[in-house]
């Protein structure tokens, strides 16, 4: 009885301890949840329409988030998502607007594709998924580019063509001539985007592939052989170039996959600023979601709840100060890839907090701008008055703190002098 | 009796999970050099590194001149003189000798600029001071590792610092470097330098040190006199028990020949040695162990990395693996026709650090183990366990880091690893390295119960003693050059130096 009491207890320890992270992040995003519900009504009056609209999110950014989470678990990064995002949702749209018929002005009508052309268009977006992917293989396994700067020109480059593609395709076949977007009116095709469940279950029958691919076989084991030493994989006989094919393939493809499911939403291909800065978001989620930048280290349900953490966290602030969510996102990001990076070395170094964080001038001057920047967003968030508190506050309690590290110190130099 | 310089008392070092140094007390006399010996792992490398300010966080005392001190870097334990020249030289191989001599404290002509002219002037005059004839001006990335290390060397002298340490100072010099710096020692002990020397090996210890410093498993053994010592007895306190003599004299039969190789040549494309190794031909059989000796940089590694399809460039001539004639573009093609290679960095080229025990032995062989295109938990564990029992790798279970490993035992399971891929050749580069004693002796007689089992077996080791123990023939490499291919019976360390050491002229054009 006792023993095996014992022994459940330890095999409680031990998943806790192999998914401290997942679990962690499963409390954090409980945490933000329950807050947000007490402090903001929106929860409370419509809880079934917020659910599934953070659902809905949540299943966009995850999508390629997968991707990313790969590229990124067999020691690479690929920096291009929302360029892929946008060219992918201009390629789609193109597609189509090619196949259209024609209304009797003789302008391509949309209204009405049929299943036929849109599952071509999704083929053939797809497809020029997988050519970037095997562009960015071919560029960093042959030419010998670091994966940071061929996917980062792809970043600057495919939304540039993009913009000039869709301005083409619209004064070769529309009749009012050049346009810098893409209208698509069929219902049936902006369901994808716009009905909740459709990208929730595109999303979790991608992350039981991709966990599968990661966790049960033979592929997926050797990416994390590759992320975690590279060499050592070559050596032992893998083909790590056909691995990084597959992975920067996956990496572009579902960020086309999400390509298409962001253009379906708005009815719209507007690559000047679909998906922009989005490939940030999923390498977030993914580093949130426990993946190592330096390879080898994450798994697919870590990713997951990182997406849903990141949303929710984006959703709450977007609650809670009444305006648009877009503004905030990227200090919401910005702010959260910055922790989960800090806190894993900090795990990894483990000397935790005892580190001196604040050392000479240079810890000085991150005291003082650690504060503007909490009291002006807090100002911008909240008000005057709150940003005032915020910004006193973090200024004393960091000059608390800078003092009790120099004092540390000290004692450890007097220690010895003495 | 001279007073003490340094005094080192109760000094500790925590590692997670590891005790490296507990409870270390002697002194440094000023003048002399103090060889510290220990085998790996023993904390020689943690307590130097301690001493020089690389690490700044440790339990006891440091006193210097009778006075406590605590260096909270490497600048400040230069500036109370003592510098350290690590066994992985510190260097910025972009620089020239000048710029790396005074890396860090620059001199500066009247208007704030760098003085190149004064710096190389002085640089040249130090390294003349060494024997050292090479223009300070030449990038460091250029020059032998020997003349490299004496730019270490003469960055110590320009700091002035009075105590030394040495770290393994000769493991890649040629037998006439290893001359020159032991002359350059003997001049720095006449300026009156303290040096304190970490090695290995019991030769030099003996030829150099006034004082011996033993560690093992973190702590101090004993402080003998040289003259009060034999390299037996301190060997004996090194390990702590008598090293067991592996007898591995019972006669191997040789079978048929597995492995052909000739005229194997590797290119090196703007090097003045234009190939890496160049017409290198030999057999090896089924049964047999042949060992690779030569220096650092002879062209060991390389060799096995042709082989083995892992060279970056292709190597010409040809080679026959079982009779038929082979040429890997890639080390999944040497897998497949039964090759294996076990590389001389397990860290940088063997281990999945991330990975536990089990998927680190089973990352050749996993195609084996999956069931309708699944892996299967189960067969993998089998497998893993199978071959971590067979070879009797001391880990808590499959389940376990790897990193939690000793050398020894990653070694074995790295070396398990390949043998799930029933090779026919196995290649070994240097497998003892960073590998105890103890280990050593397990790891030689697994290769000779592999070898009886008929797998053919080359090995390259940078300890002669351990070739001449486990080798049935011994080739000789020099400079990319096969030299000398001797028996067991014809094999001494003498003769192998000798054919390690005969250089061409190098006016070859």
């Amino acid at each position: 009885m006792n023993s095996s009491a014992g022994e459940s207890t330890s095999l409680l320890r031990r998943i806790a301890g192999q998914h401290s992270n997942e679990l962690g992040l499963l409390v954090a995003i409980l945490a933000v949840v329950a807050a947000t519900t007490i402090f903001s009504d929106a929860y409370r009056e419509k809880p079934l329409q917020n659910a599934q609209e953070i659902l809905r999110q949540t299943s966009l950014l995850g999508v390629f988030a997968l991707g990313a989470a790969i590229v990124i678990i067999s020691g690479g990064i690929d920096l291009s998502s929302g360029s892929v995002i946008a060219f992918s949702g201009a390629i789609c749209a193109s597609i189509m607007l090619a196949l259209a018929p024609h209304d009797a002005s003789g302008a391509p009508d949309t209204n009405n594709l049929g299943l036929g052309i849109i599952a071509v268009a999704i083929a053939g977006t797809l497809l020029v998924g997988f050519l970037i992917g095997t562009l960015h293989a071919w560029l960093i396994t042959v030419v010998g580019l670091p994966p940071f700067v061929a996917t980062l020109a792809s970043l600057v480059g495919l939304r540039s063509l993009a913009r000039v593609m869709v301005q083409e395709v619209t004064t070769v076949l529309m009749p009012t001539g050049r346009t810098t977007q893409i209208y698509i009116y069929d219902n049936a095709f902006n369901a994808l985007g716009t009905r909740w469940w459709i990208p929730l279950v595109i999303f979790l029958v991608l992350s039981v592939a991709c966990w599968v691919l990661l966790s049960r076989t033979v592929v997926g084991r050797h990416l994390y052989a590759m992320g975690g030493n590279e060499n050592a994989a070559r050596l032992s006989g893998i083909r790590t170039d056909h691995l990084k094919w597959l992975a920067y393939c996956l990496g572009a493809m579902t960020s086309s996959i999400a390509g298409i499911l962001y253009m379906a939403e708005v009815g719209t291909a507007y690559p000047a600023v679909q998906g922009l800065g989005y490939e940030l978001n999923a390498i977030a989620a993914a580093v949130v979601g426990g993946c190592s930048l330096q390879g080898g280290v994450g798994t697919i349900g870590g990713t997951m709840l990182g997406v849903v953490f990141l949303r929710v966290v984006i959703d709450a602030v977007a609650k809670l100060v009444k305006v648009g969510a877009d503004e905030y996102q990227g200090i919401i990001v910005g702010v959260l890839v910055v922790l989960a990076v800090a806190f894993n070395e900090l795990r990894r170094a483990g000397g935790g907090l005892r580190k001196q964080f604040f050392p000479g001038v240079l810890g000085l001057l991150a005291i003082g701008i650690l504060s503007v920047l909490g009291g002006s967003v807090t100002t911008m968030m909240f008000g005057r008055s709150a940003g005032a508190i915020v910004f006193v506050g973090a200024i004393v309690v960091l000059a608390a703190r800078k003092l009790a590290e120099y004092r540390a110190s000290r004692r450890a130099s007097q220690a010895v002098s003495s | 009796m001279s007073a003490a310089l340094l005094s080192i008392q109760r000094i500790a070092k925590r590692y997670p999970g590891v005790q490296a140094l507990a409870d270390v007390s002697f002194d440094v006399r000023q003048g002399e050099l103090l060889a510290i010996v220990g085998e790996n792992g023993a904390g020689k490398s943690t307590l130097m590194k301690i001493l020089a300010g690389v690490i700044p966080d440790f339990g006891g005392e440091l006193r210097l001149r009778e006075k406590p001190v605590r260096f909270t870097g490497t600048r400040d334990a230069e500036a109370a003189g003592i510098s350290i020249i690590h066994q992985e030289l510190n260097l910025v191989e972009q620089l020239s000798a000048a710029a790396n001599i005074f890396l860090g404290r620059e001199k500066r002509n009247r208007f704030g600029l760098l003085d190149q002219g004064a710096m190389d002037r002085e640089a040249a005059r130090l390294l003349e001071e060494l024997e050292c004839k090479i223009d300070a001006r030449r990038p460091v990335g250029e020059l032998r590792v020997g003349d490299q290390q004496l730019v270490e060397i003469a960055k110590a002298l320009s700091i002035h610092a009075d105590v030394l340490i040495m770290d393994e100072p000769t493991s890649a010099l040629t037998e006439s470097e290893v001359a020159r710096l032991f002359r350059v020692i003997a001049r720095l002990r006449h300026r009156g330098v303290t040096i304190l020397y970490i090695s290995h090996k019991m030769d030099e210890v003996f030829q150099l040190a006034d004082r011996i410093v033993v560690l093992r498993d973190g702590r101090l053994v004993e402080v003998v006199e040289r003259a009060a010592a034999t390299p037996r007895g301190i060997t004996h306190l090194m390990v702590g028990r008598e090293i067991e003599e592996t007898d591995l004299s019972r006669p191997r039969a040789m079978g048929a020949t597995v492995l052909e190789v000739r005229n194997l040549s590797l290119p090196w494309p703007g090097h003045a040695r234009r190939w890496r190794l160049e017409n290198v031909s030999f057999d090896l059989h089924r049964g047999e162990i042949v060992g690779i000796a030569g220096l650092m940089g002879a062209g060991r590694t390389e060799l096995l990395e042709c082989l083995f399809g892992a060279s970056d460039l292709r190597p010409s001539g040809s080679i026959r693996l079982g009779g038929k004639h082979v040429d890997f573009k890639h080390p999944a093609e040497a897998k497949r026709a039964g090759m294996a290679l076990v590389t001389e960095d397990r860290k940088r080229f063997g281990l999945f650090a991330e990975m536990n025990v089990g998927q680190n032995v089973t990352v050749c062989t996993l195609d084996q183990a999956t069931r309708g295109g699944l892996v299967s938990g189960r067969v993998e564990a089998e497998q893993a366990r199978g071959i971590v029992h067979r070879l009797n790798v001391k880990t808590a279970g499959i389940e376990a880091r790897i990193t939690s490993l000793s050398g020894g035992n990653q070694q074995k399971a790295i070396i398990g690893r390949w043998l799930l891929t029933e090779p026919q050749v196995l290649l070994l580069d240097d497998p003892t390295r960073g590998v105890d004693v103890g280990a050593k002796a397990e790891l030689y007689r697994l290769m000779d119960a592999l070898c009886r089992e008929g797998l053919g077996i080359l090995v390259t080791s940078s300890e002669l003693p351990e070739l001449l123990t486990v080798c049935d023939r011994i080739l000789v490499l020099c400079e990319g050059r096969l030299t000398a291919e001797l028996s067991r019976a014809e094999a001494t360390e003498q003769r192998i130096m000798e054919a390690a050491t005969a250089r061409q002229p190098a006016t070859t054009q």
